[in-house]
């Protein structure tokens, strides 16, 4: 039994193990003050079968999730004088740090999932049931937002959207370090990250919510310490994987806010894609040097592959490790991705339209209104042609997506990477074709700027080819 | 000729090493004038790469070039 109850007096029991070379014991004792008041003694009473089960199982947690060779907890229940043992808590590990956070875990855990009540009798011969789990931390929250709750657009209602909220990190970096504890204050109830990198020596300007002791830890693990002792009763899952194509949305379908917090293009784009095939909000930030980019990308709203359909390679744009950045800049960009999440939750005006760009040299910020592809094509120009507007056999048909994209087109058409597409000359009037009218909006534009007349963009990609 | 004043953000404004110049040009469309910013300077972008933006909207490379505009050159941002 790794969890008991005892109403006589306790102690540590010797514990030992080959393989562990830390053992920790906490014991928790009867103390003459709580919030104030001066205590003469208390009493624990337990719902014994329950809290025999969650203790239990609490414990099982600790040594699964901190993989300890083993961990005990005895609580005490009856009556207890000033000085007596309330609970004793015993971890044993290969090395003293998992056996210390576990011990401390467990503490924090044990107040909130095990059925043991608390009745302090105070100085003044009034004694008071001190209630834990549900009763006590809907009591804590109450105090914990009293500061954010007092404002209208908060208020209790806006507090339990905040709480029933699932928000999903990707990327534990240096945008997570602003994001996260802001997120986790705010009151969000469940928290997921995702991040495969161990803590590195390097990232530790930026990316505060780690130690130098967490070097060579997995960054998804000393978040969730973090984030749990801000706010133990968080729900935190990790997910110690890099974000691909394969695992995307069975991770986002989950959640119901996606932070962009990755360092790479491609990752964001991803990510912008699934999004907006899943229906979810995605907020998503960038930092350079000294410069932050920001913006929230609602489902069929504009998005990030408007601005950018054809990424190049990260090393051309600069990642963090190519160009440097000042250790604030994600930090502060996270902390607006927070605060976009939390607007969107309380349904407040989030950048839903706007890029906003912020340079940390002067404090400027500049904001650039984006449009969806639909409202750029619908700005009239000649060269941008709805299938059902013309006819097709009059065009040369060129499909400029990349060789993996499917489905091939069921018309006599050229396939033609886009960079290609700039070299060659276009005698007949050709019609570019990619999956949704971006790429091949852009292209056009590209090309016609260079003074290239016979070429023209079908709106909304394959689909609409393929439909007519 | 028309003069223009040119804001570079992030890995542009790396490679210009400047934030904001003014230049006078004959260019007659955006996209031109951007075109002979990155052959001039060696932006390392090509420009469906490079998004310009007037008066806080972007804009398409074929908007004519108007005297006193200031262009905002924004990259793709990779960083986290």
């Amino acid at each position: 039994m790794k969890f008991s109850l005892s109403d006589a007096p306790i102690a540590a029991e010797p514990i030992t193990h080959d393989e562990a070379g830390g053992f920790v014991v906490f014991e928790g004792k009867v103390r003459n003050h709580a919030e104030g008041r001066s205590v003469v003694g208390l009493e624990y009473e337990a719902y014994p079968e329950m809290a025999l089960s969650k203790g239990e199982a609490l414990v099982e947690e600790a040594i699964e999730r901190f993989g300890l060779s083993e961990a005990r907890v005895i609580h005490r229940v009856g009556q207890l004088a000033i000085g007596d043992t309330a609970v004793v808590v015993q971890t044993a590990s290969a090395h003293r740090r998992e056996a210390f956070e576990a011990c401390e875990w467990i503490m924090d855990q044990l107040k909130w999932r095990v059925p043991i009540w608390k009745r302090e009798t105070y100085a003044s011969g009034v004694a008071e049931w001190v209630v834990p789990g549900e009763a006590a931390s809907s009591r804590v929250d109450d105090e914990m937002f009293a500061r954010q709750m007092q404002l209208p657009e908060v208020g209790p209602e806006g507090q339990a959207a905040l709480a029933g909220a699932r928000v999903l990190l990707v990327g534990v970096g240096g945008l997570a370090a602003g994001s996260l504890p802001s997120l986790v204050g705010s009151g969000i109830g469940t928290l997921g990250l995702v991040d495969a990198d161990l803590v590195e020596l390097s990232n530790l300007h930026r990316q505060t919510l780690f130690a130098a002791s967490d070097i060579g830890r997995m960054k998804v693990e000393r978040a969730a310490v973090f984030a749990r002792r801000l706010r133990p009763q968080l729900s935190v899952q990790l997910f110690p994987v890099r974000l691909a194509e394969g695992n995307a949305e069975q991770l986002i379908s989950g959640y119901d806010w996606i932070v962009d917090g990755t360092d790479s293009l491609s990752t964001k784009l991803l990510l912008d894609r699934v999004c907006q095939r899943l229906g979810r909000p995605l907020v998503t930030a960038s930092v350079h040097q000294f410069e932050g980019q920001l913006m929230t990308v609602r489902p069929g709203g504009p998005c990030l592959a408007d601005l950018f359909p054809e990424p190049p390679p990260d090393h051309c744009v600069g990642t963090c490790a190519q160009s440097g950045v000042l250790g604030v800049v994600p930090s502060l960009m996270g902390v607006l991705q927070a605060n976009e999440v939390i607007k969107g939750i309380l349904g407040l005006p989030v950048l839903d339209d706007k890029l906003l760009l912020f340079d940390f040299r002067t404090l400027e910020a500049t904001t650039i209104r984006r449009k969806s592809s639909s409202e750029l094509s619908s700005g009239g120009s000649v060269w941008d042609v709805d299938a059902t507007s013309i006819n097709l056999a009059s065009f040369e048909l060129v499909d400029i997506r990349e060789p993996n994209e499917t489905p091939e087109l069921t018309r006599p058409h050229h396939r033609v990477p886009i960079a290609e597409c700039y070299e060659l000359e276009w005698q007949r009037p050709t019609l570019f074709v990619c999956a949704s009218g971006r790429r091949s909006y852009r292209l056009v534009a590209d090309l016609r700027a260079r003074g290239v007349r016979n070429v023209f963009s079908l709106q909304g990609g394959v689909e609409c080819l393929e439909r007519d | 000729m028309k003069t223009v004043t040119i804001r570079y953000f992030a890995v542009l404004r790396e490679r210009r090493g400047l934030a904001v110049e003014q230049k006078t040009t004959s260019c007659e469309t955006v996209g031109d004038f951007v075109e002979t910013l990155i052959a001039e300077h060696r932006l390392g972008l090509p420009p469906a790469l490079i998004r310009v933006a007037i008066d806080h909207e972007f804009v398409d490379p074929t908007v004519p070039l108007q005297e006193g505009s200031e262009l905002v050159l924004i990259p793709p941002v990779a960083g986290g």
